[in-house]
């Protein structure tokens, strides 16, 4: 299946229902099993892509409804890494978690996530996981000379696995390096880490560099200007970046250095639940215009959706799609 | 018979647990409480943070819980040495002839009471109500002073506030204009002291940061904002006055999401509207009141001002309309509206959650969350919800900067424990209401919304109950 000018599709977490919020925070409390626990995700994933769908989206994900936040899920599948299991009381805490020791290479699980995905829509897929910076900056380092060193080990073992999922059929991945915009020093090596996870990787790659969204808030602030030149070094396709929230900016960086990649552009606040309207949305992608080329820009919101109610999300989706309808048929396509 | 001793201030409670044991055996013994009666007899011995408040020394309550039961309520600094026995006696067995209460309204959740009417009228009023009682607000506050005006409490938060910057420009994250916003801004005494010492830290330490500040006073009352210049005068082309509800800074400052590196108030969340609940038999109950005036108060009040009875409560509509003008002498409107407000007491009742499905919680807060906070609190609790204050700080939160946070000068409830050991209020404090704010409730929507609060005791006056609460972004 081929996707139109600027295709749509999320970033990758959607709406994360009150109910499910509950039976997670249970399950940590062993009031239910691991087993309930499962098919409770495999309806409420089954949930998320028909919403995609109904919205009208391009591209989708599975919504990353399994995961608790976007650190834990891959750091209790990374083999090595002590969690303190008690420190978590509400679902979406982070773990504590320490490396002792090398990180073994291991598969992580997570072709099943995503066959289960492919499994369930017609539409083109995206898969999307957290990059090694993020994850590096959460563990307690107690074994490697540097976060630098820890990461790069933690790409190694990541490496493997997308290559699994391209195997599996996995023709999009995005990786999520929102950690860059809070340690922007770090990118000339976060960078190199970053080209040693895609490498042998046969899939188009997007990386999400974002202000955070912990708690649907930013983190950090600042300017995309940090990321270059650094980030051209990047052996990746796409770049995805917000400018809903944070306005244009920093779409001059586009024209001032003329980066190689596609842009995933941000269009939807998720940090506001005001629903934008399609033609607002237009206008944002028409912005963009002036700056990347229109083939070489793809449709999102500014960050995942998690933290956004669901009546809210769909319609951010739905105003995110037929704003870009209206793009399309202004160019006649 | 249950006896809850809910205070610990033996010295100060005029009514004795023993004299209360002792009161209550002789109404058995002497036939005015029935065996069954007395069998399901709970009574609550309080202690009343503010001696000025909305309630009879002897408040009879039938109880709500999976076993009905009486519930007798006795504040233990009101009631007089001596008198327990007759007050219990003549609450339990009204006398059928006298007459009853004048009520102000149906009974209904304490936020929509028509106190706050009282309450707004006092702040709309406020320098009648000086003028009246020829003294400040400030002067009827318990320790004659505001700990919000405090030098070296203010000097400290300038300090913290310009480590903040110096922090963000050694990371080159100082933001162009620096947002700061005070919250309620009375007079504006603590915002002009706290931009003279910001100022002064600035020049002594060659940093630039006090010309990019940008100070904006917010506060609902137009004449309160225009009251407060004189006080900033000297720093006018920094200061932006703003309208803005208390309750949702947002939407007036829309504009500033994620921009506010700091966000201060003080004595505001007290007095915004609250309710209360209570936690019995692992249910959620609603304190539902109705305000009245005692009939013999008013007939007292009537006859001073020429009204009959029910031409009191007319006039008592009239007041909230139009203020002391009521009366054709405002001087005696004055003096009406303050021997009413002395007067007005609540009946209450408790009304389960499940029968009111259309009361919500405050913003942030679920049923099923309240049930996680309270599984593990005291059996039978009666707790502010602190609606306002809950509300205030839900929809201040989203103006914080990444590295902003918000400082709270009030008086706080920091544990559930500590609703078992004494009654913070409503009370009366000169012609507002007060409330203790539940911290504990705010520490839980906090956590959920991604901030971690702390509560430091407010440690720059002896005796102060004021606490100072403040965020920090959680991981």
């Amino acid at each position: 299946m081929t996707v139109p000018i600027l295709p749509t599709t999320m970033v990758g977490s959607y709406s994360m229902p009150g109910w499910l919020e509950r039976l997670k925070t249970d399950y940590f409390a062993r009031r239910i099993s691991r087993h309930d626990l499962d098919e409770i995700h495999d309806c409420a994933v089954r949930s998320a892509i028909k919403d995609q769908e109904m919205a009208g989206l391009d591209i989708v994900t599975d919504g990353e409804l399994r995961r608790d936040n976007m650190i834990d899920y891959f750091i209790e599948r990374l083999p090595g890494i002590q969690i303190d299991r008690s420190s978590k009381k509400f679902y979406y805490d982070f773990y504590d978690s320490e490396v002792l020791g090398k990180i073994p290479m291991a598969a992580l699980g997570l072709v099943d996530d995503f066959k289960f995905l492919l499994a369930n829509t017609e539409r083109e897929t995206k898969f999307c996981i957290t990059g090694p910076h993020s994850l590096c900056k959460r563990v307690r380092n107690k074994y490697y000379p540097s976060d630098e060193a820890l990461a790069t080990d933690i790409a190694r073992v990541m490496n493997m696995e997308l290559k699994e999922l391209v195997k599996a059929g996995a023709k999009l991945i995005q990786i999520d390096e929102p950690y860059y915009s809070g340690f922007p020093e770090d990118l000339p090596w976060g960078v190199e880490v970053l080209n040693k996870l895609v490498e042998g990787v046969n899939a188009k790659i997007a990386v999400h560099i974002c202000y955070g969204n912990r708690y649907g808030k930013p983190s950090w602030e600042g300017s995309y200007r940090y990321l270059f030149p650094s980030i051209l070094e990047a052996k990746v396709q796409q770049l995805s970046l917000e400018f809903a929230r944070r306005g244009g900016e920093d779409l001059d960086l586009f024209r001032e250095f003329s980066p190689p990649f596609e842009l995933g552009a941000g269009v939807i606040d998720v940090k506001d639940q005001a629903v934008e309207s399609p033609d607002i949305v237009a206008e944002r992608i028409r912005k963009v215009a002036k700056f990347v080329p229109l083939e070489k820009i793809s449709v999102l919101p500014d960050c995942g959706l998690f933290h956004l109610p669901r009546d809210i999300a769909f319609a951010k989706l739905r105003a995110m799609v037929d704003g870009t309808k209206i793009v399309r048929k202004e160019l006649g396509r | 018979m249950i006896l809850h001793l809910n205070h610990t201030r033996q010295e100060s409670a005029a009514a004795s647990t023993s004299e209360v044991v002792s009161t209550f055996l002789t109404l058995l013994e002497e036939g005015h409480l029935s065996a069954a009666q007395f069998a399901r007899l709970q009574i609550y011995l309080d202690w009343l943070q503010y001696k000025q408040n909305f309630r009879e020394p002897i408040t009879l309550m039938q109880s709500a819980g999976q076993t009905p039961s009486m519930e007798v309520r006795i504040d233990s600094r009101q009631v007089s040495p001596g008198c327990l026995r007759q007050l219990v006696q003549k609450a339990i067995q009204p006398d059928a002839g006298s007459p009853g209460p004048i009520y102000l309204e149906d009974f209904r959740s304490l936020r929509s009471s028509i106190v706050w009417d009282f309450n707004q009228l006092y702040w709309q009023r406020l320098k009648d109500w000086e003028r009246a009682t020829g003294k400040s607000y400030e002067k009827a506050l318990p320790g004659g002073v505001s700990d919000g005006h405090h030098p070296q409490a203010i000097s400290d938060s300038a300090r913290d506030f310009w480590k903040l910057l110096k922090d963000l420009e050694t990371r080159n994250q100082l933001p162009a204009e620096i947002f700061v916003l005070e919250i309620g801004v009375g007079l504006a005494m603590r915002a002009g002291m706290w931009l003279d010492r910001f100022r002064a830290l600035d020049q002594e330490n060659g940093t630039s940061y006090y010309p990019r500040v940008r100070f904006l006073l917010g506060d609902y009352s137009l004449s309160t904002l225009e009251r407060s210049r004189p006080a900033v005068k000297k720093h006018i082309d920094l200061c932006s006055f703003i309208a803005l509800d208390a309750l949702d800074p947002t939407k007036a400052l829309s504009f500033l999401r994620h921009k506010v590196l700091h966000v201060h108030s003080s004595n505001m969340y007290d007095n915004l509207p609250d309710e209360e609940v209570v936690w019995r038999d692992n249910r959620l109950y609603w304190v539902q009141v109705r305000a009245y005036i005692p009939p013999e108060e008013a007939v007292r009040i009537g006859s001073a001002f020429g009204l009959a009875v029910d031409g009191v409560v007319r006039t008592v509509n009239r007041l909230l309309e139009v203020g002391p003008n009521a009366l054709p002498d405002p001087e005696k409107g004055m003096g009406f509206w303050m021997e009413i407000w002395k007067a007005i007491r609540f009946e209450e009742r408790l009304v389960d959650a499940v029968d009111l499905p259309e009361v919500a919680l405050p913003a942030g807060l679920s049923y099923v969350q309240m049930e996680d906070i309270l599984k593990d609190a005291p059996g039978d609790l009666r707790l502010h919800l602190s609606s306002g204050a809950l509300e205030s700080f839900r929809n201040t939160l989203p103006l914080l900067h990444p590295r902003g946070y918000l400082h709270v000068q009030d008086i706080f409830v920091t544990d559930l424990h500590e609703y078992c050991m004494g009654f913070y209020g409503p009370g009366k404090l000169d012609g507002s209401i007060v409330n203790w704010v539940n911290g504990a409730l705010l520490r839980e929507v906090a956590h959920r919304a991604g901030y971690d609060l702390h509560f430091a005791p407010f440690r720059y006056r002896v005796g102060s109950k004021t606490s100072i609460l403040y965020t920090t972004q959680r991981e």
